[in-house]
């Protein structure tokens, strides 16, 4: 088995997330745990108003514009898709957040955003399909200023990995096939100068996600077979996968976690 | 005194020295009512064993306690499923005594109406051990006039403006010599929806009725069948309804696909009775052409009903866990989501796809809740920003008391729902026209529990939005009506004959009961008997 190459993932992920069948499976802007989650994110990084958050992997800005709305903040998104980027800027001008959200295109491991800007990074389920994990958690280092927080929320994997069959090119669009044991994001911040101040399971999260691209592909089944086959998706091959995803999440060889990293004062 | 102490309050078990803890954690205070002389009380709802429980005393007849619902978490989960009230066109009375007293609508009332019921009669052709309204063969009693019912759907509209759903129910409205003209009284109106609440027995033994109710059900103005179906067993029947009425079921449902009528199956359900048989209820629905939903209720314990213990009656909580424990592989108990009008803990709504034909291979149901993120529109607690405006607003007409399928609105805000889910611009996977047919494939499932003289929440109350109208023009909450004595009091006023306080028969009650000639229980030693009630005031008919 073949496993691809960092860029040609790189450009898989993004144009999956920023508008094919994918983002219908996966849902606008969706993320496991969706918008409850992401709450509970940012009451961990201690948001203040008027405080700037770096949102990387900012898809279509629904993140973006709950952050600005919600905690008063100034968020920058940044994202590799650029019908996202579109998408996310019109949603958040429709939303009269125009001022306070701004998107940019651009890529995680070279953020085009200066140095030491931001009070606060999030990143939600988006580190695992980062070929550069190490540079991008460099990225959120630089971009935040000291004593700022990264939030991340992801995907985890056990030591032992998982089955042959997830670690395809098909599964990385579901976040699956990079995803690191949890140990390792930590250690991946804190060779950025990120120190884990805060770690959560959110396991069930993920099983709902997984339980929601089912029922998405089955409504597709049901409403649109031809030009889910003319798209080439294959809706017992998807389902295969979830159901293998959904086993091994009750096995507990996937899960799901929130993680808060201060970066230290001093380099 | 009546010495009924169910647990006695305050702390401890144990005569130990020192400061023991409770063994419930105190969530809130509320007012209620005594079940025995109907007095409004002050009543508190404890968190104990992951159940939660609504107890009172009445400085006559002592403490009171019952499960309101059976799963704690759940319960404080649903507090979020709240959506802001809407204030009606017209209240029918003031503020006075507070509520319950004081129904209805008082101006205090939190929500409008989303379903209007109209009692036409209290006569029915069947006696069933189980009846909230006390009915069946009786000498007396009443049945409304033309005139009476014209002025019940203008205090209805009046409120309304255009009323989403009306409910002709009795008593058995279908023997009123005059449903077919009430239901052409309420079409001739800005109502959209008429639903008949019926046992099926003309439906299946009068053609021209079923056909009848099926002219008038037509684009923009639907008629729409409520059917007591309580399960599939003789002995559920026979338990429920006094007599096997299976075959009268199914022709009842024959008739109604015949004349393209849209049924929803309503089971009343029963500790120790029926509750094995609600996967099966479902998956019969499922197969009927002419079904399209099905709401399970706890029995409510107002009315005539059999002896119940109020410590572990069913709650909407353990219908739910029923439902997915009976189809494990269609449902899980994340499928079901509070409803926001009323107060969320009262009823609970999914809706379900189906993928192929039920009883064949390769059939299966999608609840719709795995499709999107309903807490996402839904939740208004935590939720400033909301993703999509237009979905929140066809969810909430979806979770909602007025949401009847068969009808255009509720299909309308199917197919809004599920259009949302279209990836709109980029995906070269389109769904619109192919949703446009999804709507045939839709199916609700309702677990509605109603309260009861035991259960009442005056918090609960406040934001009900299922109203009974009454011949007087006023709009009382349906668990008001069926616990606080506003039944008894209209019946009394509407036949002449006096009628007692209606009390449950609940276990620990038994010592108090007498039968009333209605076959529900009373209080043997007079209290609640009529000249009781003054204290709920006049009737509104001089306003």
């Amino acid at each position: 088995m073949t496993i691809p190459g960092p860029a040609e993932v790189k450009a898989c992920c993004a144009a999956a997330y920023s508008g094919d069948a994918v983002a219908l499976l996966l849902g606008e802007s969706y993320h496991p745990g969706g918008l409850p989650l992401t709450r509970r994110l940012a009451a961990a990084l201690d948001l203040r108003p008027g405080q700037r958050v770096i949102d990387v992997a900012s898809g279509p800005g629904a993140t973006a514009r709950l952050l600005a709305a919600e905690y008063a903040v100034t968020v920058d998104g940044v994202e590799l898709g650029e019908p996202a980027v579109q998408r996310a800027r019109v949603a958040a001008a429709e939303a009269g957040l125009s001022g306070r959200v701004r998107f940019h295109r651009g890529d995680a491991e070279r953020l085009p955003l200066p140095d030491a800007v931001a009070d606060a990074v999030v990143c939600e389920c988006a580190l695992c399909t980062f070929p550069g994990k190490q540079a991008a958690a460099a990225e959120f280092a630089r971009v935040l200023r000291p004593g700022g927080r990264a939030g991340i929320t992801d995907v985890t994997v056990t030591d032992g990995g998982l089955p042959e069959e997830l670690i395809t090119l098909n599964a990385w669009v579901a976040c699956i096939a990079g995803a690191r044991p949890a140990p390792q994001y930590a250690e991946l911040l804190a060779a950025a100068g990120l120190r884990v101040i805060r770690e959560e399971r959110h396991d069930d999260a993920i099983a709902r996600m997984i339980g929601q691209i089912e029922g998405r592909v089955r409504l597709l089944r049901m409403t649109a077979a031809g030009r889910l086959a003319a798209a080439g998706i294959d809706t017992s091959a998807v389902l295969r996968y979830t159901a293998l995803a959904r086993q091994a999440v009750a096995d507990g060889l996937i899960g799901y976690r929130l993680l808060v990293a201060e970066k230290t004062l001093v380099p | 005194m009546a010495g009924m102490p169910v647990r006695a309050p305050g702390p401890g078990r144990s005569p130990a020295v020192g400061r023991r803890d409770r063994d419930e954690v105190f969530l809130e205070y509320t007012k209620s009512i005594c079940p025995v002389c109907k007095v409004v009380v002050d009543a508190q709802v404890n968190i104990r064993g992951d159940k939660v429980y609504l107890r009172k005393r009445c400085a006559e007849h002592g403490w009171f306690e019952a499960l309101v619902y059976g799963d704690a978490q759940a319960y404080l989960a649903s507090a979020r499923f709240n959506k802001p009230g809407t204030i009606p066109l017209a209240f029918q009375t003031e503020v006075r005594d507070g509520c319950p007293s004081d129904c209805g609508l008082c101006p205090e009332h939190k929500q409008h109406a989303c379903l209007g019921i109209i009692e036409v009669n209290t006569g029915c052709n069947l006696d069933c051990p189980v009846c909230f309204a006390d009915s069946g063969h009786q000498p007396d009693g009443y049945a409304i006039t033309r005139a009476q019912c014209e002025r019940m759907l203008d205090a209805f509209v009046a409120a309304e403006g255009e009323p989403e759903v009306v409910m002709f129910s009795g008593g058995e409205p279908t023997i009123h010599k005059y449903i077919v003209e009430f239901i052409d009284l309420a079409q001739s109106r800005p109502i959209r929806t008429v639903t008949v609440n019926t046992n099926g027995i003309r439906l299946a033994t009068d053609k021209s009725f079923a056909a009848a109710l099926g002219e008038r059900n037509r684009p923009g103005k639907a008629v729409t069948i409520y059917l007591q179906f309580d399960g599939l067993t003789e002995s559920t029947h026979r338990a429920v309804r006094g007599t096997d009425l299976r075959e009268i079921k199914q022709r009842a449902l024959d008739a109604c696909a015949a004349a393209g009528l849209t049924v929803t199956l309503v089971a009343a359900i029963e500790r120790g009775v029926n509750e094995h048989e609600i996967g099966d209820i479902i998956e019969f629905g499922l197969a009927h052409p002419a079904v399209r939903s099905v709401s399970f209720q706890p029995v409510t314990h107002s009315g005539r009903h059999p002896q119940f213990d109020p410590l572990t009656r069913l709650t909407n909580s353990d219908v739910i866990e029923l439902i997915a424990a009976q189809r494990p592989g269609w449902f899980v108990k994340d499928d079901f989501f509070p409803v926001p009008c009323c107060f969320p803990a009262c009823r609970s709504v999914t809706y379900l796809l189906t993928e192929g034909t039920a009883g064949q291979p390769g059939f299966g149901v999608l609840p719709v809740p795995r499709l999107l993120q309903v807490e996402d529109y839904l939740d208004y607690v935590s939720n400033r920003v909301v993703p999509d405006y237009a979905v929140r607003e066809a969810l909430e007409k979806l979770w909602s008391a007025s949401a009847v399928l068969g009808t255009g609105t509720t299909e309308e805000q199917l197919r809004a729902a599920a259009e949302a889910l279209d990836c709109a611009d980029a995906c070269g996977v389109n769904l619109p026209e192919a949703i446009a047919n999804l709507t045939d494939r839709a199916f609700m499932i309702v677990v509605q529990d109603f309260q009861d003289p035991y259960t009442l929440n005056v918090r609960q109350l406040m934001k009900c939005c299922v109203e009974e109208i009454t011949p007087d023009g006023r709009l009382i909450p349906f668990c008001a009506y069926n616990s606080v004595g506003y039944r008894e009091q209209v019946r009394e006023q509407m036949s002449g004959v006096p009628v007692a306080d209606v009390v449950p028969n609940a276990a620990p009650l038994q010592p108090l009961l007498v039968t009333s000639p209605y076959g529900s229980k009373i209080a043997g030693n007079g209290t609640g008997r009529p000249g009781g009630r003054h204290r709920y005031g006049p009737p509104a008919a001089t306003r």
